[in-house]
């Protein structure tokens, strides 16, 4: 299966669920913002979670189908489209050669992911097919999708997407009628991002500590696949000592010197040395991945444990959801 | 918390995420810390836990990553939570760690040519501390440094042992763009820019080597641990090496 990009959009980059094992070569984890949008993307077509996907930036993009395609999307900020008809999310679409697929604007949200049967055909690189922009490499030849790109899919797709595809091939626009439902994968207010305190919490004075679990922050335009600026109400520091360097990781929410606060996200540095006042709990840290400049959000304090078995839930909800599609197409 | 050098009680451990840990082995930056630190990471290597992704070495902490679906099941890790099972495994660990195998870090030496049209800040470095452009390069290679993490960006390393003599603060107007390569030094400390990006950095010099390669087995040159050398060679030299990589 082949497409060709016609409109790359404002940034489509080549993701999977990271690159895990050069932390310590300062190489950033990667991988997509949203990562629970992208596993569905993937489960839909019958790949592994860790296929490569592309993940689409706002809309204002698209791409022609070279070849048959047995593809699906997830995500928010837009719907896809082959001449008027829209092709719904979160379910294998087949689409015959020759179409135009374009990537029309429809709502809130900024990422949408798409994965092809057996997975876009990508080097591993480090171990992983994401996209490294700070060292351009990994991904689609170490940069953003442009016009004209071509992509394939990997030669052999597995026995899910064999039998998905055998059951949806057709000489028109077909798709299933079953999808997974990520609504219901997502907790039920998609502005308030629970947080467990962070190393540093105690560096901040009460009042501060009060604003930050209570008043509205938002993102401002220097927001990126690195890390989001929220502007809010100032976090005012007690203990004046400098932090020396340490691990950080995406979710981890730092306090800069005058007062604003970073959330760091896919693409940043392994390291950091700002005060930390607060991790993401992981279960939210796909919500926040589709959060754009002007965005409002709370914060909530949970507790460590609460988190862990908030994660292991939704871990446990996605292999049970795996296990019932292979009882279908295997 | 007292420093782990000196004491030899439970782990000092807090929960970085869901999927990491990190070990807080003292406050204060320091060689002996370093080298704890550095054999603890092997040693955690060699003997790693069922769901154990990776570590990351820093100044004073060893941050561990895992995957909390398979540290959950596994039964041979005690405890009622992914962070009891991690941390009590490398409590227990550390109280094993005399048997780990010391191999110290390597020595690398990096070739550096301190020539003016490579090392665009050193004359004004050089008077800022009044000394002479060849006293500079003495004392910014006659030092050996050590590595005591690598972060801030791929195979950017954290040198310590910098002469207090070449102390100088950053640029007051940052360069928008500072090439692979670029040795610099900022307050207390000096480093080679891997990738070309914006700096403010007192730019003295550039190496040829790569300090990042995606195509290496281990991509960063350098890792926690080891010790750097810079030997200075001359415009021309710098240009054959060029070649060469």
């Amino acid at each position: 299966m082949k497409i060709r990009i016609l409109k790359p959009g404002l940034l489509s980059t080549i993701q999977d669920m990271g690159r895990r094992h050069f932390l310590s070569q300062g190489v950033p984890l990667s991988g997509a913002m949203d990562s629970l949008s992208a596993r569905i993307a993937n489960k839909a077509v019958g790949n592994d979670d860790d296929q490569a996907v592309i993940e689409f930036t706002y809309a204002d993009a698209a791409f022609k189908a070279e070849t048959d395609l047995l593809i699906a999307y997830a995500g928010d900020g837009m719907r896809l489209q082959a001449g008027a008809q829209i092709l719904p999310p979160e379910r294998p679409v087949f689409v015959p050669a020759g179409n135009v697929i374009q990537l029309i604007h429809n709502s809130g949200g900024v990422h949408t992911y798409l994965a092809v049967a057996g997975g876009w055909d990508i080097p591993v690189i480090l171990g992983s097919r994401s996209t490294c922009l700070t060292a351009s490499f990994g991904g689609f030849k170490g940069r953003a999708l442009q016009a004209e790109d071509i992509l394939s899919s990997n030669g052999q797709p597995g026995d899910m997407s064999a039998g998905i595809f055998g059951r949806l091939k057709n000489d028109h626009v077909n798709f299933a009628k079953w999808s997974i439902n990520r609504q219901r994968l997502l907790p039920p207010n998609r502005k308030l991002i629970r947080i467990i305190p962070g190393r540093e919490a105690g560096w901040f004075n009460d009042q501060s500590i009060a604003d930050f679990l209570s008043a509205p922050y938002q993102l401002s335009r220097n927001s990126n696949r690195m890390g989001f600026h929220l502007a809010g109400p100032e976090i005012i520091r007690i203990k004046k000592v400098e932090l020396i360097s340490t691990a950080v990781t995406p979710g981890t929410i730092q306090v800069t010197g005058n007062g604003r606060m970073i959330l760091l996200m896919a693409d940043c540095q392994t390291t950091g040395g700002y005060p930390r006042i607060a991790q993401v709990a992981l279960v939210d840290l796909p919500l926040c991945g589709q959060l754009k400049p002007g965005d409002t959000i709370y914060f909530k304090e949970i507790s460590r444990r609460e988190a862990e078995r908030l994660d292991l839930q939704a871990e446990a909800d996605l292999s049970r959801l795996t296990t019932a599609l292979k009882s279908i197409f295997l | 918390m007292k420093s782990l050098l000196r004491t030899d009680l439970k782990l000092p451990v807090y929960s970085l995420s869901e999927q990491a840990v990190t070990i807080e082995f003292g406050r204060e930056i320091d060689r002996n810390l370093l080298e704890l630190i550095t054999v603890f990471d092997k040693f955690l290597i060699q003997n790693p836990f069922p769901g154990f992704v990776t570590s990351v070495p820093a100044y004073t902490t060893l941050s561990v990553f895992f995957d909390p679906a398979r540290v959950i099941q596994s039964d041979e890790l005690p405890g009622r939570d992914c962070f009891e099972k991690v941390s009590g495994y490398l409590s227990q660990l550390y109280k094993k760690r005399e048997s780990a195998t010391f191999a110290p870090g390597s020595t690398v030496a990096i070739p550096v040519c301190y020539d003016p049209e490579l090392g665009p800040d050193i004359v004004e470095v050089a008077k800022i501390h009044n000394i002479s452009v060849d006293t500079l390069i003495r004392l910014h290679s006659d030092a050996e440094y050590i590595v005591h993490m690598i972060g801030f960006m791929p195979g950017f390393a954290y040198l310590g042992g910098m002469n207090d003599l070449l102390t100088t603060p950053r640029k007051s107007i940052p360069r928008n763009a500072v090439p692979a390569g670029a040795v610099g030094i900022a307050g207390r400390q000096t480093g080679i820019y891997p990738l070309q990006t914006p700096g403010g950095w007192q730019i003295i010099g550039q190496t040829p080597v790569k300090l990042f390669d995606v195509n290496r087995a281990q991509p960063s040159l350098l890792k926690a641990g080891d010790r750097v050398i810079f030997r200075p060679v001359s415009r021309l030299e710098f240009n054959q090496l060029t070649g060469e990589e």
